[in-house]
């Protein structure tokens, strides 16, 4: 069905019927509310995350610093890196953002070659974030980080130490002050970067379709590509929901 | 969409698509330098100021403006109608009440 001319929906009362209230299609109207569904999941399970972090604050072992612990950088072995290679990941999501809306853009002006073009790009930004995922639990699971366990409590003394110290020595701890700490810390680490990571890779498989559909001319016959904004959707939340995952889970 | 009997100019609820207008993309590329600006911000305060909760206000400010960029300008949603933005928008309230709640369940279970 091509597109409607909404101008003639437009004129007639707005609940009446015979018209779009909300001036948007089915589709779109219900990816929104899957969306909004989908925020409830994800802040209850960062909320969960705050709560359990609070119920620490006065416990002898101490939450440990995010930031301190994934501080490694690919080929950079050896050096203290905090938070680099979670702001190049946030930049991978952020810009495969960019390409998405791009493709969106490209598909209101019905250009078939360039919507193609970036949702190719999309879904390598998508496929390069996954990656570095990967790298990044790997290392996590390397360093001691367990599902049931957890290597990176500090102790009373170093935490003192920890929040006393200026830039510079600002993440040095005595290995004296690194002890076995909250194991929700480790679960809830795996818990949440992989249900988003989750999230991501069926965002993958997703544009992978919306991309062979557009190249093989499907939206083209269709005479709209709304498709691609649907999906668009989806991917922008993932990229959102990761804002709040860097924020909560790395920077605080 | 054979299976639907529609008239041309008639509306169907199920088919229903709105015509859209390409806005340009000098808006998208300026949300993204906005974005990157942000996060880089982000990198840089937290080498440069001191762990606290002043710094944990301006990380989670940052978030929402993000958020708000996202949503705005990427997922169109200052195009859409008030109606629509509302809906999505107002319930989130209900993640603000859960956050203060569990904090405070939190904070509680610390003492124990």
């Amino acid at each position: 069905m091509a597109n409607h001319n909404t101008a003639a929906f437009e004129e007639k009362p707005m609940w009446a019927g015979g018209r779009s209230p909300f001036n948007v299609s089915y589709g779109k109207l219900m990816m929104w509310i899957f969306l909004l569904s989908d925020a409830f999941t994800f802040s209850s399970l960062l909320v969960g995350y705050g709560a359990i972090r609070f119920s620490f604050s006065t416990a002898a072992v101490k939450w440990p610093d995010p930031a301190a612990i994934f501080n490694h950088f690919p080929f950079m072995h050896g050096y203290f890196l905090p938070l680099l290679f979670v702001s190049l990941m946030t930049f991978i999501l952020i810009f495969s953002s960019v390409t998405m809306v791009l493709a969106v853009e490209a598909g209101h002006r019905n250009s078939k070659k360039e919507v193609s073009k970036y949702m190719f790009y999309t879904v390598l930004g998508g496929l390069a974030f996954l990656g570095c995922q990967a790298w990044e639990w790997s290392q996590f699971i390397g360093d001691g980080g367990r599902l049931d366990s957890n290597f990176f409590g500090i102790t009373e003394q170093g935490y003192r130490h920890l929040s006393t110290v200026s830039f510079g020595d600002h993440f040095h701890w005595n290995e004296g002050d690194r002890t076995w700490g909250p194991v929700p810390f480790a679960s809830l680490f795996f818990i949440v970067t992989g249900f988003h990571g989750f999230h991501v890779f069926s965002g993958v498989v997703i544009n992978v379709i919306i991309w062979i559909n557009t190249i093989r001319g499907t939206y083209e016959k269709r005479g709209h590509y709304e498709m691609v904004e649907k999906t668009g959707l989806y991917w922008h939340f993932v990229d959102l929901v990761w804002v709040f995952v860097f924020t909560f889970y790395y920077l605080i | 969409m054979g299976n639907f009997h529609h008239t041309p100019g008639e509306y169907d609820p199920i088919t229903y698509v709105p015509h859209t207008e390409s806005h340009g993309t000098k808006e998208l590329w300026r949300t993204f330098w906005i974005l990157l600006g942000i996060t880089i911000l982000d990198f840089i305060l937290y080498f440069t100021m001191p762990p606290g909760l002043f710094r944990n206000v301006v990380f989670i400010f940052f978030g929402v403006v993000k958020a708000y960029y996202i949503v705005g300008a990427f997922m169109h949603m200052k195009n859409e109608k008030v109606n629509l933005a509302m809906c999505i928008l107002v319930p989130t309230v209900f993640i603000i009440g859960l956050v203060a709640g569990l904090l405070y369940e939190g904070n509680a279970l610390s003492t124990y």
